[in-house]
Parts: structure tokens; C-alpha cells; sequence
């Protein structure tokens, strides 16, 4: 294959990828890194390298949309910030101890248990709202946005410290093997903080390129960052992302639970597979 | 602008994220068209292979001088390399405004949470690659 055609190919997977990635709120690691690996037999390393650029990507270039509309609500974002960089530091500092083969089998499973309750309510369109109080009221993590149809919708979240605990194992998960972040911060946004879906997507789509600029230091430096396969994934992610923050607005919360369930069953079937070597 | 309206918040973030994403991709843009310019019909094949001690392509210098020097001999890889970092460096400058914007609206919880979490990156950024044992 000539350069020239692999910038092309590159260029045209990666905005599919920045579509997905920026509508579920996941990095489009997961259309990226099996592309580079299985498709062009590009090495584990420079294919992490790539994914790491793309999830930062993904997350600036749909969270500018996302942000100036006010789907995203910041001082979730920020809050749970807290607990993704800290894991992300965490995972790193673990990184030369653990057996990254069982943690991703443990990873998966999780994530596949977790798509019980996400089917069960997957006609879900704005969930019940629950009393603001506690550490919720105190931190403010509530707001509105304005629904497809008009509709103001206003909101409370609940159960911080479980959202916080979530996305400590999101953090983790990235610092660790610099995927798989994306999916746990939505879970507990979701699950945990009964937050509108739209929300959840998007706000975990802001703090995504937080917890992937953490990481990207060690993989820079290391030289995984390879410039040839990174720019054409991060020129299509870009162009991805704000196509898909265009479609997001459009959307209905019940359309992106079903994406982010078929993509959350992929993500975790990705993983186990990774891990048993079936998957570079 | 009134910094001190919490809807200015969402704007001044926006906006922050927006040209930190034009900017860096108009740089990619232009070291891509270099590389396709100069080695657009080689063979990737040599390219796509993960060798441990000429990573990145070319064996380009990624530390900050080696960068500079890159840049300005033109170096296609080193272009590019200049628009990756600034896009990595987008959503840290994200928190280093939310700092201060949190200030304008005198919410001194967030301040001090967002503090935190700059903190947080900068470290892992800048620090824990050079820790040894740290993602051997």
C-alpha cells in the first residue's frame, strides 16, 4: 500500500469512527485500533499511539458543539474529572504490575454485565429526576437542556460518590492500556447519577480528552505518537466528531441508548477477545 | 463578554475547544500535504512496522528541541507532530480557563476542584513518564 492511499483509507475510517465516538461518547478507539491492527497489521503500539490522539480529538471537536449548546454539564464533568485523572495516574503507576490480560477479561465482563440494566431500560427517553440533595445539591450537579422537540428539560443527578467510583475504574482502565475509558464514564453517569442519556454521552465525550491528554505524555515519549498514522486518523476524527455532534442534537435519548448498547457489547466482546489473543 | 454570567461559562469553553481543534488541525493539514507531497507513492510497508529503536518514523527527535529543529527544516513528521501536541494540549488549556472562569463566577468549590484536577494532568503529563516503573 502506498502512503497516499493509506492517509486516504486512514482519513475515511477515522470520521465514521469520530461519528460514533463523539454520538455514544467513547473515543472511536474501538473502530480505529481492530482497523490498524487486523486490516493493515500495523503494531498494538502505534494503534494505542493512534487511539490516544483520536479519543482527544473526538472529545475537542464534538464538546465545542456540545458545550456552547449545553448538553454537557461542566460541573459533572469537572467534578468527575477528579476521579478519572486520578485513576489515570493510578493505572500507570500500576502498569508495570498488573497482568493487563486479566484486567481487561475482568474489564469486559463488567461491561457486559452492565448491558442487563442498560437493556432493560432502553426505551428510556428523560429518566425520573431525583430530589437534589446531599453532596449533589452541595456540588450543584444538576441543569437543563433543550430537547429535540422544544421541551426544556430540567434535571438532578444522584449518587456521586458511586459516578465518582466509576469513573476512578474509567481512569484507571486508560492510564492502563490507554482504551476503554469512554464506556465506564458513561455507565456511571447513566446508571449511577441517573442522568439523561444525551447527557451522559456528552459530558463523558468532554472529559474523555482529559483523561487521554493524562496519559499522552508516557506514550509520546515512548515514541508510540507516530506522526504518519496519527495525522490522517486525527484530521477524520475531527471531521467525524463535529458531523456527530451535529447528529447527537438531532437525535432522541432512546436512538443513542441503542447506539451506545450496541457499542458498549462490542467494546466489551473487543476486550476479551484482546485478551485471550484471539485479537492483536 | 460578562465573565460573570454562568452562561458566558459555556461560551469562553467552546471557544477554547474550537480553535484549539482548527488550529491544530490546519497544521496536521499542512505537514500531511508535505508527507504526501515527498512520500506520498512510497510503500508503507516499511512505515507501518513497530521497530522499538527508530520510533516515530524517520527516528524524529519527539523532545522539545528536537522538535524545534524539525520544524524548521520542514520535516513533514515534525509539522505534524507540532499539530498533535497542540491538539493533546487543547483540553488541558480547557481546565487552565475553567480555573479562572470558575473564579469569575466566585465559585470557589470549583475552583479548587478544577485546580485539583490541573494539577492532576500536568503531573501525569509532564511527570510520570520520566518516573521509572511508571507504564514500563
Amino acid at each position: 500500500m502506498l502512503i497516499v492511499e493509506f492517509v486516504l483509507l486512514m482519513f475515511f475510517v477515522s470520521i465514521f469512527a469520530g461519528i460514533f465516538g463523539s454520538i455514544v461518547g467513547l473515543g472511536g478507539g474501538i473502530v480505529v485500533i481492530p482497523v490498524l491492527t487486523i486490516l493493515l497489521g500495523v503494531d498494538i503500539h502505534f494503534a494505542i499511539g493512534a487511539s490516544i490522539v483520536a479519543i482527544i480529538g473526538t472529545s475537542s471537536g464534538a464538546a465545542s458543539t456540545y458545550v456552547k449548546d449545553k448538553v454537557t454539564n461542566l460541573r459533572v464533568g469537572m467534578f468527575l474529572e477528579l476521579a478519572s485523572a486520578s485513576g489515570a495516574i493510578i493505572g500507570a503507576a500500576l502498569a508495570a504490575y498488573t497482568n493487563s490480560a486479566a484486567l481487561e477479561i475482568i474489564f469486559g465482563c463488567i461491561l457486559l454485565i452492565s448491558l442487563g440494566p442498560m437493556l432493560m431500560k432502553l426505551g428510556e427517553d428523560i429518566p425520573k429526576s431525583p430530589e437534589l440533595k446531599g453532596l449533589s445539591k452541595r456540588l450543584g450537579l444538576k441543569g437543563s437542556y433543550t430537547e429535540t422537540d422544544g421541551r426544556i428539560i430540567n434535571y438532578n443527578s444522584t449518587r456521586p460518590m458511586e459516578g465518582l467510583a466509576g469513573t476512578v475504574v474509567a481512569g484507571v482502565l486508560s492510564g492502563l492500556l490507554g482504551i476503554g475509558g469512554g464506556a465506564f464514564k458513561v455507565l456511571s453517569m447513566d446508571l449511577a447519577m441517573k442522568l439523561p442519556m444525551k447527557v451522559s454521552t456528552t459530558t463523558s465525550n468532554f472529559m474523555i480528552g482529559v483523561t487521554a491528554a493524562a496519559s499522552a505524555g508516557i506514550y509520546l515519549a515512548r515514541g508510540d505518537v507516530d506522526p504518519l498514522i496519527v495525522a490522517p486518523v486525527a484530521l477524520g476524527i475531527l471531521v467525524g466528531a463535529a458531523l456527530g455532534a451535529r447528529i447527537l442534537l438531532r437525535s432522541r435519548n432512546t436512538s443513542i441508548r441503542k447506539a451506545f448498547a450496541v457499542v458498549l457489547a462490542i467494546a466489551a466482546v473487543e476486550m476479551i477477545l484482546s485478551a485471550l489473543g484471539v485479537l492483536p | 463578554m460578562n465573565l460573570k454570567d454562568p452562561e458566558s461559562m459555556n461560551l469562553v469553553i467552546g471557544k477554547v475547544l474550537r480553535y484549539g481543534v482548527i488550529l491544530s488541525g490546519l497544521i496536521i493539514i499542512f505537514g500531511t500535504a508535505g508527507l504526501i507531497a515527498s512520500k506520498g507513492i512510497s510503500e508503507t510497508a516499511g512505515f507501518l512496522n513497530y521497530n522499538p529503536t527508530a520510533v516515530p518514523h524517520d527516528g524524529i527527535d519527539v523532545s522539545p528541541s528536537g522538535l524545534l529543529q524539525g520544524l524548521a527544516a520542514f520535516s513533514a513528521f515534525s509539522w505534524i507532530e507540532l499539530g498533535v501536541v497542540l491538539l493533546i494540549a487543547t483540553p488541558v488549556a480547557r481546565v487552565l480557563i475553567s480555573v479562572f472562569l470558575f473564579a469569575a463566577e466566585k465559585d470557589r468549590l470549583y475552583v479548587l476542584i478544577t485546580a485539583v484536577v490541573l494539577a492532576l494532568l500536568l503531573f501525569s503529563i509532564l511527570v510520570t513518564p520520566s518516573i521509572p516503573g511508571f507504564h514500563a
